[in-house]
């Protein structure tokens, strides 16, 4: 919290994470020519189809939200100490619970939203909360619990789906929501919805919660020094525990918020990797709410330019989870390389 | 008990064994990193990397024996990468496992594309499975069971002779005596001139070795073909056995041979028409629960205080009686 706030810090941080996109970026135009494509048109294709009018624009932010909201799921873990790595879990279950709300329940118009997003928060939490208790309570490792937690919760809303909640007649998805759930849209040539405004607010919220309140400063030290926290008068446990299940609770928000106001219904593999890449956003701005805001943005980008590589070039819309991956990589490694000494005192990621 | 005697009978104990070998042979890797202090989630993708360029590889060469270097040469690649961040950019793990595991899912799929033009999977395009090594005379002495013994691939004998090989080696041998001290008490390692970052740096391209076996294995073995995200959690749950079994071969062959039966179990269950899903979801369900129940630190407080207390009555215990009598020989 003190060095990021420091310039010095902050602009030895910034380098280095430049330096590792440019080493990442570079090792990514290798890997493209590997499979036989051109880096520049790549990476032009990725951008036009990124940025290229307005309606690609709104497209990006469409695929911005999910991982902003994801991110900051992934924030709120990170400070805590905890690696929340089945956000991708919360929010299958969260999209679930808001689609059967918004098909099954026929309520007023704003209530209904509420009422929905409320469910999806509610099964996000929900989902964690076994592992957080075992995570708290025994110290089980809570990246493993969660990543096997999120394969049983896509069989589980794919079982749901076909099994108990089939469309007749329709694809492996569920009917419909009614328009009393749809949330607000934007502008009228996209479906670009209040969603962005909601994930830009609750990041917003985030960082002035770790940055003014005082439960969030417990919960930092709790994440950086348990040790010191407990001495300090801390429930750890408690504030591990809590961490976890805000984690999971926004990782089902953004599942609530994706199928209310992007698909309307909740269908197999609605929302492929977007708890992933708000991980990624989340460790490439550091645990940084506001930081996530740019480096989600990155990513939706990306994912929207994604669409228009695969249709004009021969490339595979997966090369942007490479440069993504590389992108991690290079700046776990740190290039700045600093002193040893300077290492061992506070590594990076040592949450 | 029809149904009972059908689900459960010699065939379910082959497939428990075919099933296992995958995993067991990525746990065992995964026992060299636990075992040397690296907490390594990235097996999934040194296993789904071996997969797929062993696949590649068997269409190269024409041979499933090229399919099986180039898989693990790509695996040890993987593993090199994930020990050159872990070890010399002292990066955290749990991050580059991660990123490496999405690289795998990215780069597999993306190479598929270029290469073959598809999405999905590759079967046939002369994809060479390994061979089934019929022991001989086994039909003869065993009959009906000989299928207990015989006719597996080969990768599958050397995961399960592993096993007491990797015992022999954590407690014989001068590396798993240097692993173990490197991953329980690195500082005494540094002070008996044992170099930490090579002994690391052994174990992590060890695990890699293993892995691209799992991988090749997986992809060469039974079925002969690559799909897209083929290993499916086997390397996270090898990752779960490490964490309750804290790397021990016994401890993760038990754990191994309990995912491969719920493994197998859960294809007969399938066809007796129970929800796929949530038939596939039993595996991962089951390595949960373990993870849960076995942790070793997840025992109640109660169990641990009780063993504690015994343990410490058993060892005053003698050296009480011991005490008096040491004088009076003396005298």
């Amino acid at each position: 919290m003190k060095t990021a706030l420091l310039p010095d810090g902050l602009i030895r941080t910034l380098t280095g994470q430049a330096l590792a996109f440019l080493v990442a970026l570079s090792l990514g135009a290798v890997i493209i020519l590997l499979i036989d494509e051109n880096p520049v048109t790549v990476f032009t294709t990725l951008m036009r189809g990124a940025f290229g009018d307005a309606e690609k624009i709104a497209g990006t932010l469409l695929q911005t939200t999910p991982i902003l909201i994801c991110g900051i799921a992934a924030c709120i873990g990170l400070r805590g100490g905890m690696f929340n790595v089945g956000i991708e879990g919360q929010l299958f279950l969260g999209g679930f619970a808001a689609a059967w709300v918004g098909f099954a329940f026929a309520l007023p118009p704003v209530l209904h939203v509420l009422v929905a997003i409320g469910c999806a928060v509610l099964a996000g939490a929900a989902w964690v909360a076994i592992p957080a208790f075992f995570r708290v309570r025994y110290g089980t490792n809570e990246v493993v619990s969660t990543i096997l937690a999120n394969y049983i919760a896509t069989l589980l809303t794919s079982y749901f789906t076909i099994f108990l909640f089939k469309r007749p007649g329709g694809w492996s998805e569920t009917p419909p929501i009614l328009p009393t759930a749809y949330l607000p849209e934007l502008f009228s040539f996209s479906r670009l919805n209040i969603g962005l405004l909601i994930g830009l607010f609750l990041a917003i919220a985030t960082a002035a919660f770790f940055r003014w309140a005082s439960t969030g400063y417990a919960v930092t030290m709790v994440g950086s020094a348990p040790k010191f926290a407990e001495y300090g008068g801390i429930n750890v446990r408690k504030v591990g525990f809590g961490v976890l299940l805000a984690s999971g609770a926004v990782g089902g928000l953004a599942g609530g918020i994706e199928t209310l106001g992007v698909h309307h219904r909740f269908m197999e593999g609605f929302a492929p990797g977007f708890g992933f890449d708000g991980l990624i956003a989340a460790l490439l701005a550091n645990g940084s709410p506001i930081g996530t805001i740019i480096t989600a943005l990155f990513f939706g980008a990306l994912r929207a330019g994604s669409l228009l590589l695969e249709v004009d070039t021969t490339a595979s819309r997966e090369i942007i989870t490479v440069i993504q991956a590389l992108i991690i990589l290079a700046v776990s490694a740190d290039l700045m390389m600093r002193r040893r000494g300077d290492r061992t005192g506070e590594r990076r990621w040592k949450f | 008990m029809e149904v009972l005697s059908t689900i459960f009978n010699v065939a379910l104990i082959v497939a428990t064994i075919r099933t296992t070998a995958p995993i067991l042979l990525v746990a065992l890797g995964g026992s060299f990193t636990t075992k040397a202090g690296i907490f390594n989630i990235g097996l999934e993708g040194q296993m789904l990397i071996a997969a797929f360029f062993a696949v590649l590889g068997s269409i190269w060469t024409g041979s499933s024996l090229g399919g099986l270097v180039i898989g693990v040469a790509a695996a040890l690649v993987f593993a090199l990468v994930f020990a050159v961040l872990v070890i010399s950019f002292r990066a955290n793990e749990v991050v580059v496992g991660l990123a490496l595991n999405i690289l795998a899912g990215g780069m597999t799929v993306s190479l598929m594309k270029a290469i073959f033009g598809t999405r999905g999977s590759i079967v046939g395009r002369g994809i060479v499975g390994l061979p089934k090594v019929h022991i001989p005379g086994a039909r003869d002495l065993l009959g009906p069971y000989a299928q207990l013994i015989s006719g597996y691939t080969p990768l599958i004998y050397v995961a399960f002779i592993a096993v007491p090989l990797l015992v022999l080696i954590y407690g014989r041998t001068r590396l798993g005596l240097y692993i173990r001290v490197v991953g329980e008490k690195p500082e005494a390692a540094e002070a008996l001139g044992i170099s930490i970052v090579k002994v690391r740096y052994i174990a992590a391209l060890l695990c890699g070795l293993l892995a691209g076996l799992a991988g090749a294995h997986m992809s060469l073995g039974y079925i002969t073909m690559f799909t897209e995200n083929m290993s499916s959690g086997r390397g996270f749950m090898a990752v779960a056995i490490l964490i309750f079994s804290g790397g021990d071969p016994w401890r993760v062959l038990a754990g191994c041979l309990l995912f491969g039966f719920a493994d197998s179990l859960s294809l007969r269950l399938q066809t007796f028409g129970f929800p796929s899903y949530l038939v596939l979801a039993v595996p991962y369900a089951v390595a949960l629960t373990a993870l849960f129940a076995l942790s070793w630190k997840a025992r109640p407080k109660f169990i641990r205080e009780t063993i504690e207390t015994m343990q410490r009555a058993l060892s005053i215990h003698p050296a009480k009686t011991e005490t008096p009598d040491a004088p009076s020989n003396r005298s």
